[in-house]
């Protein structure tokens, strides 16, 4: 903290604002880690998603029945000769989409109720946040339980389970800055020169806020992944025959005296996905945010 | 006096959120799923005469406005009937009142353990920054974030299974009244998976506290004016870092909360977690809206709880 409080004008500050936001994120040590770990997890996921697995993700094999690691199987096979690693890709896929969906819910929805509950009167604010702090007053995996039993358990059903209770997060998280920015100069001089609320929001406010917004987006992409895992791994995910990463968890409970891959090439894939996006989360902190760069 | 009154204050905005909350758990478990009757019954409603169906809708409340349907599920609520669970045909009171007391020893004995591994390794990083102290301190909070807890549980309880053939949860759960031994056993592993994650959060938090108060200059003056290092430690150094810690400790706190789900299903311990779960299985709504519903209550009453320590933590905020 101390240390970039003391940071002289023109120095490493000014040579990263100018460079564009991917720039200084890969000049962020997390943020490199992340761009890096979070890029391969996505390729990987596609291509389980699009097929492109070394095998058919649900493809039995009699012949090779729990076979443990090899060059012809990453990560071993399964009781029904299945290839661990394919079935973790197409898996990772649908965790990803799923992820991507649900921050796209709470992200969208959030962003406008803080922005709004920012920017306009006092009324709307206050209605605003007294909604939020309701569903905060449910804690969000059981939140999502509660949303998924509802629905059932198809891959938008998942999805809006996990986006929902997380909307109240965007909206705190994004409400703060929209408040201080409201008094600041420049939209107080746009109010000034005419310039509709709108254009006041999507021109002044939006921009200004992105970087909030980016954080929080990549830090609900890790939480989601998990929050996607955790509700296949009892069972409330979208059903077979789609592989997902929570339910091989789940599977590899009885099967990992026996064969230990199966247990650890999911989990691995779920740990890997989480971390990446969380360095890409604090490198963007950390470039968004020259308070904390140092850290 | 103004502390009784910023304390019934604090207790009316709790009821209005708890009020917020029943209102959503309502919305979701009683009117999107459409009729709660038929969802309980599942294939089998076909099998009854149309007079019971009445029978059950009426008991239910179905075709009732959905205000109405509210208002006494909530007056029934309040005055104690929380509903006969639809699976175990039990007053979903007695089914709480026999899960509770274990979730909340396991959410005990796990937010202990977290405030050890937080405070402990945290306070260790913080005093010896870039070393290997602290690059442990890292190594541990990159993976208690990273590792869900359902993935530690599960190969914590695979590998205590199979290796060393030691599950203590195999056994019928005891209270820790009959048998604190085999209790304790049984409840340690899943708290310890827990507190991993709680944990991790905590030490990132305490790092980052005892750094900033250690560089301020009150705490320099100690250490020019000789204070033992203990008192350094402890006097200067954590408890001007308590604050962060009893925030973050609140926030984990949900965390903790939506653990227990995970965990008691994985090691067997028979708490509201793995009540939930059954519940949601088995479509089990009257369990689920009032336990979803207890574990708000618990949920907002220590954040209320957590709020009220600040000003015993910190002097600075008792003036207001």
């Amino acid at each position: 903290m101390s240390e970039s409080t003391t940071i002289p004008p023109g120095s490493d500050e000014d040579v990263v604002r100018h460079r564009g936001w991917f720039a200084a994120l890969w000049h962020s040590r997390d943020g490199r880690r992340g761009v890096i770990i979070v890029g391969v997890v996505l390729v990987v996921g596609l291509m389980g998603l699009w097929g492109l697995t070394p095998y058919a993700a649900d493809a039995q094999n009699p012949a090779s029945v729990l076979k443990g690691i090899s060059f012809s199987h990453p990560m071993g096979t399964d009781q029904f000769g299945r290839d661990v690693f394919s079935q973790a890709m197409q898996g990772l896929g649908v965790s990803l989409e799923i992820a991507f969906l649900s921050v796209l819910i709470a992200g969208v929805i959030g962003t406008i109720g803080g922005i709004v509950a920012g920017f306009l009167g006092k009324w709307t604010s206050a209605m605003i946040m007294r909604m939020t702090d309701m569903m905060f007053a449910i804690p969000t995996i059981l939140f999502a339980l509660a949303i998924v039993t509802a629905l059932g358990f198809g891959i938008v059903d998942s999805a809006i389970a996990i986006g929902v209770p997380w909307i109240p997060i965007f909206v705190r998280v994004v409400r703060s800055p929209v408040l201080a920015l409201r008094e600041s100069d420049f939209v107080r001089a746009g109010r000034v020169l005419g310039f509709s609320r709108l254009r006041l929001l999507w021109r002044h406010i939006l921009p200004n806020v992105a970087g909030v917004i980016a954080v929080q987006t990549s830090l609900t992409l890790s939480w989601a992944i998990v929050a996607e895992a955790g509700l296949s791994f009892l069972g409330l995910g979208p059903p077979p025959p789609t592989a997902s990463l929570g339910e091989m968890v789940n599977n590899a409970g009885s099967l990992a005296g026996v064969a230990w891959w199966t247990l650890w090439g999911p989990s691995l894939v779920i740990v890997i996905a989480v971390i990446g996006f969380n360095f890409l989360g604090d490198g963007l902190r950390d470039t968004s945010d020259p308070r904390t760069r140092t850290r | 006096m103004n502390v009784f009154l910023s304390i019934a204050r604090r207790i009316l905005s709790i009821l209005v959120t708890l009020f917020g909350a029943s209102v959503i758990v309502f919305i979701i478990l009683r009117v999107l799923p459409g009729n709660a009757v038929s969802a309980a019954m599942g294939t089998s409603e076909g099998l009854l005469t149309r007079a019971q169906i009445a029978a059950l809708d009426r008991y239910y409340g179905v075709g009732q406005p959905a205000v109405q349907q509210y208002f006494s599920w909530l007056h029934a609520t309040l005055t104690g009937n929380l509903g006969v669970s639809l699976t175990y045909r039990e007053s979903v009171s007695t089914l709480i009142g026999s899960t509770l007391p274990v979730t909340l020893e396991l959410a005990f004995f796990s937010m202990v353990l977290g405030l050890f591994i937080g405070v402990g390794f945290g306070m260790w990083s913080a005093l010896h920054p870039g070393r290997w102290q602290d690059n442990l301190g890292q190594a541990v909070s990159v993976v208690g974030l990273a590792v869900p807890g359902f993935i530690l549980a599960q190969v914590l309880s695979v590998y205590m299974a199979d290796k060393f053939h030691y599950f203590p949860s195999s056994l019928n759960f005891v209270g820790f009244f009959t048998n604190p031994w085999l209790n304790f056993q049984q409840i340690i592993f899943p708290a310890l998976v827990l507190s991993l994650g709680i944990g991790a959060a905590i030490l990132r938090t305490t790092r980052g506290a005892v750094l900033e108060v250690k560089s301020l200059n009150f705490a320099r003056t100690a250490l020019g004016k000789g204070v033992s290092r203990s008192a350094y430690i402890w006097r200067h150094l954590f408890l001007n870092s308590l604050t962060a810690v009893v925030t973050m400790s609140g926030i984990q706190l949900g965390y903790l909360i939506g653990g227990t789900v995970f965990v008691e299903q994985i090691f067997v311990l028979p708490g509201m977690g793995r009540q939930m779960i059954t519940a949601i299985t088995d479509r089990d709504y009257p369990v689920l809206q009032s336990v979803t519903l207890v574990f708000a209550a618990g949920f907002v009453i220590v954040n209320m709880l957590v709020d009220l320590t600040y000003s015993l933590v910190d002097p600075r905020t008792r003036k207001r």
